[in-house]
């Protein structure tokens, strides 16, 4: 049965893009078919990580949620993994006159929730991937809604904290099935068991990882995907190690 | 090339190696200068003695024997005493190379160490004894051309005697060229140590042996002295030796012990019990040792500081801010339309799946009805 995973943070700059990006690879190298959808209409950016150029980009989100094509017109396949594994990539639109009009006019959670489950049933995808906009607009809670799984990311910052407790407490208002923090950049010096601890006590929530801050996912600049580059890097088998519980 | 990468020569190579040394071995023993030491007026200077040692050390026992023996054997044959008359003299020289030649066969290779320099040391001393040994008694027992106990002091005594302080020059000499001895610290200091008291005994004592020489022939009850003195060099030779092995080991013995506290700090160990007594000395190395030791400690009282700075990461949240935050959200009607909607597309995709395995049921049936 395949899974719709939200990958979520309050503030912008957490990184939610590389996470879903790197989460969606290390899945697929797992044999699993995965499709990355990037809600983040906004401010869209995944597609820089698979290298996927916009000129190449069709049919977007966009399209489809203005009726203009079907939903597996958007999907781009960037990543293929033996003969199992694949991801493919369904991007929003780069045109500013695009974004701007989903901004003023929204779109309906009906019609979202048909294009993922067209797009699950008509490329028997395993997992779904949903890359959002930051912070608590209407557009993304409805992601979480349409979520069986929610993945917070919060950077161990003072300006993290008060927003990812009140992401926290609306997901559980939305009754999202189930729900993880997961820390990023966090600096080599802390302690990791303690920093889970004070964190799942703080929000309430389990902590499925601690991804230290790297100086090689800097110097990648999302020019590429983590962990193809780095396969034998401790991020690589943390990342690795989220997909397996997220899998249950 | 690194020498630990030389294999053993075997068949065609070795063949060649074997007879072009000997014939080198033989040519150098039948036409060498006459080159004298003290106490050894009548045995040649022969520095070619090293060949079969260095060979056989190096490439194994068989080379190291054959060119010993072949060559004496080719020696003696130019020089026109036959080629089987002195045969324990063969023997001899064979074993010049066939000691330190299973000293390679088991294994000692490079020598970087001062444990390994010595043994080489030793090696080249017991060869002496056993090849000269070997000989004296075959002479004894079946050739008997020599008149005991005269040829001792005339004749074997001065032979070891020059032999072993040439070996104890050349031979290293010979292995540093070839990279056999890795120079390191403790090798350096060794070399040049030892070979300074060779060279200042070796030199002193020929110097007075040629001054005197003319008088001391004249007056032969002192000859027996002056015999005497050929031992005083050799031993000379060995407690010099065996002096500058104590001070290389004066000077390694606490680089050992800095690197291996330098390997502890590597693994977040900052007590350092290695650096006990170097640090009560006054030297360089117990200056290094006490600065380590404050690094070490620095270190630790940094990294403390770091840890508890770990335990200075607070979350704080405000609770008051974040019920209002979330109420705002959750009473808003948008907030509770959407919830509405997600229940029920939670239960209607519940059903969709249920539905999903009932269809599939049935089919099957139809399937194996067919
Ligand atoms: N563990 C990490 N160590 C160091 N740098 C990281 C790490 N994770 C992400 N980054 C960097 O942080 C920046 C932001 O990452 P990313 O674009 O994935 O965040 P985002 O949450 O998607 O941002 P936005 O909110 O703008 O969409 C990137 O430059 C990325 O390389
Ligand atoms: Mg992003």
């Amino acid at each position: 049965m395949s899974k719709i995973i939200s990958i979520h943070s309050f503030r912008g700059g957490t990184g939610k893009s590389n996470t879903t990006a790197n989460l969606a690879v290390s899945l697929a190298q797992m044999g699993l078919r995965v499709c990355v959808v990037d809600t983040d209409i906004q401010s869209p950016g995944i597609h820089v990580m698979f290298q996927l150029n916009p000129k190449d980009i069709k049919f977007s989100l966009n399209d489809f949620l203005w009726g203009k094509c079907e939903i597996e017109q958007t999907a781009h396949e960037v990543f293929t993994e033996d003969s199992k594994g694949r991801v493919f990539l369904i991007p929003s639109s780069m045109r500013t006159g695009d974004i701007a009009r989903v901004l003023k006019f929204g779109y309906d959670i009906q019609l979202l929730r048909e294009g993922f489950m067209n797009i699950i049933s008509k490329l028997t995808i395993d997992v779904l991937l949903i890359d959002t906009h930051p912070g608590l607009n209407e557009e993304t809670l409805m992601s979480i809604a349409l979520s069986d799984v929610l993945l917070i990311i919060l950077r161990p910052d003072a300006q993290d904290y008060q927003g990812t407790a009140v992401t926290v407490e609306v997901a559980r208002q939305i009754e999202v099935p189930q729900m993880y923090l997961l820390m990023n950049k966090v600096p080599d010096l802390f302690d990791k068991t303690e920093t889970i601890e004070k964190a799942q006590e703080a929000f309430t929530c389990p902590v499925i990882a601690i991804l230290p801050h790297s100086d090689e996912m800097m110097m990648l600049a999302s020019n590429g995907i983590f962990v193809r580059q780095y396969p034998d890097h401790p991020i690589t088998r943390e990342i690795g190690m989220v997909a397996q519980k997220i899998l249950g | 090339m690194s020498l630990s990468k030389i294999r053993l020569p075997k068949g065609m190579r070795a063949l060649v190696l074997i007879i072009s040394a000997a014939l080198v071995y033989g040519f150098l023993n039948a036409y060498s200068n006459r080159l004298l030491l003290p106490s050894a007026p009548f045995i040649a200077l022969r520095p070619q003695v090293v060949l079969p040692f260095f060979l056989g050390l190096v490439f194994g026992p068989w080379v190291g024997f054959l060119t010993g023996f072949l060559g004496n054997m080719i020696g003696d044959a130019l020089c026109g005493y036959g080629c089987w008359t002195f045969w324990n003299w063969h023997i001899a020289n064979g074993i010049y190379g066939l000691l330190p030649g299973l000293a390679c066969y088991f294994g000692l290779k490079e020598i970087r160490t001062l444990r390994r320099f010595v043994i080489m040391e030793t090696i080249v001393v017991a060869t002496n004894l056993v090849a000269i040994g070997v000989a004296v008694l075959a002479d004894l027992f079946w050739l008997k051309t020599m008149q005991f106990p005269e040829s001792l002091n005339s004749w074997i005594l001065p032979a070891l005697i020059t032999n072993i302080v040439l070996s104890f020059v050349l031979v290293p000499l010979l292995l540093v060229f070839v990279k056999f001895i890795v120079i390191t610290v403790e090798t350096r200091i060794t070399l040049v140590l030892s070979w300074l008291i060779v060279s200042i005994v070796v030199i002193s004592a020929t110097a007075v042996t040629w001054t005197v020489w003319n008088d001391l022939t004249s007056q032969a009850a002192s000859v027996q002295a002056f015999y005497s003195a050929g031992i005083v060099t050799v031993l000379v030779v060995i407690i010099g030796f065996l002096i500058s092995v104590f001070l290389a080991h004066r000077i390694t013995d606490p680089l050992a012990n800095l690197g291996q506290a330098a390997r502890q700090i590597e693994q977040g160990e900052y007590q350092l019990p290695v650096l006990d007594t170097l640090d009560k000395r006054s030297d360089e190395f117990g200056q290094l040792a006490t600065v380590m030791r404050s690094m070490a400690s620095q270190i630790e009282a940094r990294e403390t500081r770091l840890k508890n700075q770990v335990a200075e990461l607070k979350i704080e949240i405000d609770r008051t801010k974040q019920d209002e935050d979330v109420r705002e959200i959750v009473e808003s009607d948008y907030f509770k339309a959407l919830r509405q909607k997600a229940r029920g597309f939670r239960t209607t995709s519940r059903i969709d799946k249920e539905e999903e395995i009932k269809d599939a049921t049935p089919k099957d049936d139809e399937s194996s009805s067919i």
